[in-house]
């Protein structure tokens, strides 16, 4: 089966072709704005101006997939449907839509933290139930996957995600953006223990995150001026990590999961990465672990275009006509 | 009126005093420091206004909606323009689909990044961050 995956729910607009067999996924052709936005499209545009206007990429983005034009290598076609911004979702909802119609292939809407989780298929296929831990800029969830297609929310950040208290300490560090790498760079000569940062929620019964009370002890630290960069960085690192391998853990001894998934923008944080598998190596080494292609980390259509596989197999279509973007979708 | 907070759930506290002038239609700018808690008093004005739901900073989103249960108030629109950095990038968010009803309040982070959306606000909170506390300024009127 060949789907077409269309991705617009943030800043990302992303078009990918997948092939799958069986459990096997191939990634036949993917693109992603960021990647084609040059002076030849834009002159002058700064790229991230151009990159939220994704009404005028996505036939540009499409070109670049070079499919016959009647849509023929093309099985299904799997749209992001939400949860992001509206104006941006719209786009490729209306755009997945308008393909469908046209060439008369089947639809599926996808849960954008759905796609998230499938970004780890390309490297083996998960048991289930699986725990997955999402961290990105705009999400931090603690989802439990039963089946394709059946989830329990258990847990979120009630204020900050992650990524964004890495992008905000960056910045208060005077480092630059995005935060995520400039604060390894710095953290690697830094001392993790150096200061000893609040763990925000660890002690709480439920599997929620808060963040954005470490980015305020981060500002403290900082103003006091005794403290060198990579100091900061390396013991903030070490906090967010703790926090969240330390919760995922919990997680793992309440549910009883045979994978852990770590996916989402933040799962490119190397420590983070090994982290995590190290502490389920100890504590539960039956359990296995993944993480996705650094490639498919951020946004992109091609976890979409996973996730849309399983939803065609199981025949889960919507009707072009109808189908709307929600800013707010939830994963149940 | 001068309001001194030393925690996120009085930050609550006070917005939820706050919410209490709405009556639909206003659009506020949230003027303050990275930590000074502009999401914190938003959390607050939603509860007051009847969303159970979590309010998350919009940082990367942008844009969330919250539906709220209240007389004459729908919907709160929670905008954090912390990431834009050019005017062209608030006609991409569609703001025209907001502009001018009557049954949503509109809550802007940041409101000094974009001078169009600035104009807009009505009134103007600003927090700041002393060594131990924040200061909390909200006009009167």
């Amino acid at each position: 089966m060949r789907v077409l995956g269309i991705e617009s729910s943030c800043d990302e607009t992303a078009i990918a072709l997948v092939e799958k067999q069986g459990d096997h996924f191939t990634i036949v052709k993917a693109a992603i704005a960021s990647q084609i936005i040059t002076h030849a499209f834009y002159g002058g545009v700064v790229p991230e101006v151009a990159a939220r206007e994704h009404a005028e990429l996505v036939f540009p983005l499409l070109e670049q997939l070079c499919l016959p034009r009647d849509g023929q290598s093309v099985d299904v076609i799997a749209v992001t449907y939400g949860p992001g911004l509206i104006p941006a979702l719209r786009v490729g909802v209306e755009f997945g839509k308008v393909l469908a119609w046209i060439w008369q292939k089947p639809l599926v809407r996808v849960n954008h933290l759905e796609g998230h989780i499938y970004s780890v298929w390309p490297k083996g296929t998960p048991v289930f139930p699986a725990l997955c831990l999402l961290v990105s800029g705009g999400h931090t969830e603690l989802i439990l996957m039963k089946d394709h297609g059946v989830y329990e929310h258990i847990g979120m950040t009630r204020d900050d995600a992650a990524g964004e208290a890495f992008d905000k300490v960056a910045k208060l560090l005077g480092l630059c953006y995005p935060g995520g790498p400039e604060i390894v760079r710095a953290a690697d000569a830094g001392d993790p223990n150096a200061i000893a940062f609040p763990r925000p929620m660890l002690e709480t019964d439920d599997f929620d995150f808060s963040f954005s009370g470490l980015k305020t002890a981060v500002r403290r630290e900082v103003e006091q001026g005794k403290w060198k960069k990579e100091d900061v960085a390396a013991s903030f690192q070490a906090a967010v990590i703790e926090t969240l391998v330390k919760k995922t853990i919990r997680a793992v001894f309440q549910y009883h999961p045979q994978s852990v998934i770590l996916s989402g923008g933040v799962s490119a944080n190397r420590l983070l990465r090994q982290s995590l598998k190290d502490r389920l190596s100890i504590e539960q080494p039956r359990i296995s672990f993944f993480a996705p292609d650094f490639s498919l980390t951020g946004d992109n259509a091609v976890m979409i275009a996973i996730a849309g596989a399983y939803l065609a197999e199981r025949r889960v279509f919507v009707d072009p006509l109808f189908l709307q973007a929600d800013p707010n979708a939830r994963l149940i | 009126m001068i309001y001194t907070s030393s925690s996120a759930s009085q930050t609550q506290q006070i917005a939820e005093e706050f919410a209490k002038r709405l009556t639909g239609g206003e659009w506020i700018g949230l003027v303050g420091d990275l930590g000074s808690g502009k999401t914190t008093f938003v959390q607050g004005l939603s509860r007051a206004l009847g969303y159970e739901g979590p309010v998350r900073s919009p940082t990367f989103t942008i844009v969330n909606i919250y539906p709220t249960s209240h007389p004459s108030i729908k919907h709160i629109v929670h905008v954090d323009l912390y990431r834009v950095n050019h005017e062209i990038e608030v006609r991409a968010l569609a703001f025209e689909e907001w502009a001018g009803r009557k049954d949503g309040v509109v809550l802007i982070e940041w409101p000094e990044r974009s001078a169009s959306l600035e104009r807009r606000c009505s009134m103007r909170i600003e927090m700041q961050i002393t060594k131990t506390d924040r200061t909390i300024f909200i006009p009167s009127v």
